[in-house]
Formats: structure tokens, sequence, C-alpha cells
């Protein structure tokens, strides 16, 4: 019962993924890490022996405390990166921001040059 | 003062129309220096107020930070081929009859990043409050035990550079309470950094940027900053403008 609502919930997941990339709110740059976690959540599902197997080759006793752990890294991971990205945009933010206001100073400027040339 | 050595003063402003005026006048007065006033996003007539008094006014069309108005001065410094940049800051604490002798080691060669000194004789009578004076020696400590730069008043925004290092800050400059990260950034930058005794008043108007936040915060902030501006990587490629 369990194995299949957790399918069902990844493949809604994936679905509402595409979805997003079809409305063109998500780009395909960004949906292609979230369609691999779907991925692999659905292959973890359908195999969760294996799983299983990989949890107690880690260490883990209960299955369930390495799923949670190999979320946590995950986003922890994914926290990084956006953080990273947020800090990307911000500065390319500034610079275009920098760029205008010069560029906008410039224009000012040689507006007041052509209405003196002329007259 | 040499004649064909380009010198641009660079001013950030935040909400300062009620000094600016009388700092770009006093500037003025001195003829040796072209003015560019970085608007911050001011609410206020600042903007107006320096175009008024004769300023080129760069109009950031929105608040970035005192870090990205300075840098946004030296981007313009570079644009425009200026041989030496000063800053100086709009309410009115720096007293520009010292900006000769703050860009005279730089004219002389001596020096590429002179420092506008509170601290120096004959003018070291300067009073702030014992939390300021704490963390401006916890700074100086930090600075000379990570970079060996001795300098006795590394929170100065009255400072003067050098082509090379306007190059330098335009590529590159700190955010947020940028002046002691600066000096680190200069001296990765292989600069040569001096400092000359200035007089600082209490400020015309308005108040400190920083006042409202908690010091640790900031001594907290700066000291992350100045770590990892010491182990930052060189020869980054900045944004051409």
């Amino acid at each position: 019962m369990i194995k299949i609502f957790t399918l069902g919930i990844l493949i809604i997941f994936v679905f509402l993924i595409i979805q997003l990339c079809r409305s063109g709110r998500l780009t395909f740059k960004y949906a292609v890490g979230w369609l691999c976690f779907g991925a692999i959540g659905i292959i973890g599902a359908i195999f969760d022996n294996f799983v299983s197997v990989l949890a107690h080759r880690c260490g883990f006793i209960v299955t369930s405390n390495f799923v949670f752990f190999a979320l946590m890294i995950f986003f922890i991971i994914l926290s990084l990166f956006l953080t990273t990205f947020l800090c990307q945009q911000n500065k390319r933010n500034d610079i275009m921001a920098q760029k205008i206001a010069i560029m906008a100073l410039e224009l000012d400027y040689l507006k007041e040059r052509s209405k003196k040339d002329h007259g | 003062m040499t004649v064909n050595v380009k010198t641009i003063v660079i001013i950030p402003a935040l909400n300062e129309e009620d000094s600016i005026t009388e700092v770009i006048k006093d500037i003025q007065a001195l003829q040796i220096a072209d003015i560019i006033v970085v608007d911050d996003g001011s609410t206020d007539n600042t903007a107006l107020a320096a175009k008024k008094a004769g300023a080129r006014v760069v109009s950031l069309p929105f608040n970035l930070g005192i870090g990205a108005a300075v840098q946004t001065g030296y981007k313009y410094a570079r644009r425009y081929g200026y041989d030496i940049a000063v800053q100086v800051d709009a309410d009115g604490q720096h007293d520009v009859q010292y900006l000769r002798p703050l860009i005279a080691p730089i004219l002389a060669n001596e020096r590429d990043v002179v420092i506008g000194s509170r601290f120096l004789p004959p003018f070291s009578g300067y009073r702030s409050s014992f939390i300021r004076r704490l963390g401006i020696h916890f700074f100086t400590r930090l600075i000379s035990l990570l970079t060996g730069v001795q300098v006795t008043d590394p929170t100065s925004g009255f400072r003067a550079c050098n082509q090379a290092m306007i190059n330098v800050f335009a590529d590159d400059y700190p955010s947020d309470f940028p002046e002691p990260e600066a000096i680190v950034e200069a001296k990765n930058a292989s600069a040569r950094i001096g400092e000359v005794a200035v007089v600082m008043h209490p400020r015309l108007t308005g108040h400190s940027s920083i006042r409202y936040l908690k010091t640790g915060y900031y001594m907290i902030k700066v000291t992350f900053a100045i770590f990892l501006r010491t182990i930052q990587q060189k020869n980054k490629k900045g944004h051409p403008l």
C-alpha cells in the first residue's frame, strides 16, 4: 500500500514538473535536477529491496532513516546550489544597475550637448 | 599640483540632501578634481542637490549598498581614464582640505592606496564611542595579523588610490561595510598602502549607516569577510565596464 502511495506521489510530482516546464514557469535547465530526483524516487519505490540493502550496507539499521538522511543531504546541497545561484544573480543585477546608471548619465550629457549644438 | 593628472572625487550618497551641497562646494573650491556623486537610490533630493551644486551624478536605479555605490564610482573613473580616485563621504565628516596631502604620496609614486587616518599625530584627538574604538582597534590588529599591513584607521572611508587600484576596485569591491575588507583586497593586489593624518568632523546631518546595527553583527560579519578576502583566489576576471 505504501509502495503504491509513494509511487503515486512521485508520478504526480514528475507530472507537475513537466507541466511547469510546458507552461514556461520552470526552464529545462532547472527542471533537470527535479526530474532526476523524481526518477530516482520512482526507481527506489519500485525496487525498495535494493534501497534496504543499500541502507544496511551504509550502516543504517532502519531503512527509513537512510531515506530521511539521503533527503536531508539532497536538500542541503540544493540549498547551497540555490544560494550560489542567488549570489550570481545578485551580482549580475548590481553590474546591470551600475551600467544603466552610468549610461543614463552619459545619455543626459549627450542630450544636453545636442540641445546646445542645435540652438 | 601636477596639471595633467586626472583626479576624481567619488562621493557615494544616500539621503544626504542637507549636506551634499556643502561637501561639493568645498571640493570645487580646491580646483584639483572632478566630482562624481553616486546616488544610491536616495528617496530625497540628493541627486538634484548634487546636480545643482555642479557635480556629475550617477543615479543608481535602486539601493545597492555602500560597496556597490563606491564601485560604481571606480567604474566611472576607469571608463574615463582617471589617474587618481578619492573617496569622500557625503555627510561632511571628511575635511576635504586634506585632499592634497591624501593624494600627495600617490603623485610621488610612493603609495598605491592612501588612507586618511583620524588617529595619526598631529590630529589624533578624534573621539568616538568606546565600542567603536574597540572595533577599530580589533580590525587594525586583525588586518596586521593577516596581511602585515599596519594601519591605524581601517574603517576610514576617506582614501585615495592610483589608476592600477582603480582597475582593481572597479572589477571587485566589497559590499557591506567595505573599508577594512578593501584594505585586504588592496594588499592581495600587492598595493603599497599608506596613511596620512587627516581631520574628521562630526556628521553634518543624518546618522551613521551602522548606528542601528548591532555592533557584534558588524564585527563578526567584517571579520569573516576579511578572512575570506585573505584566502580569496587571485586573478579574477572582472566585468569590463
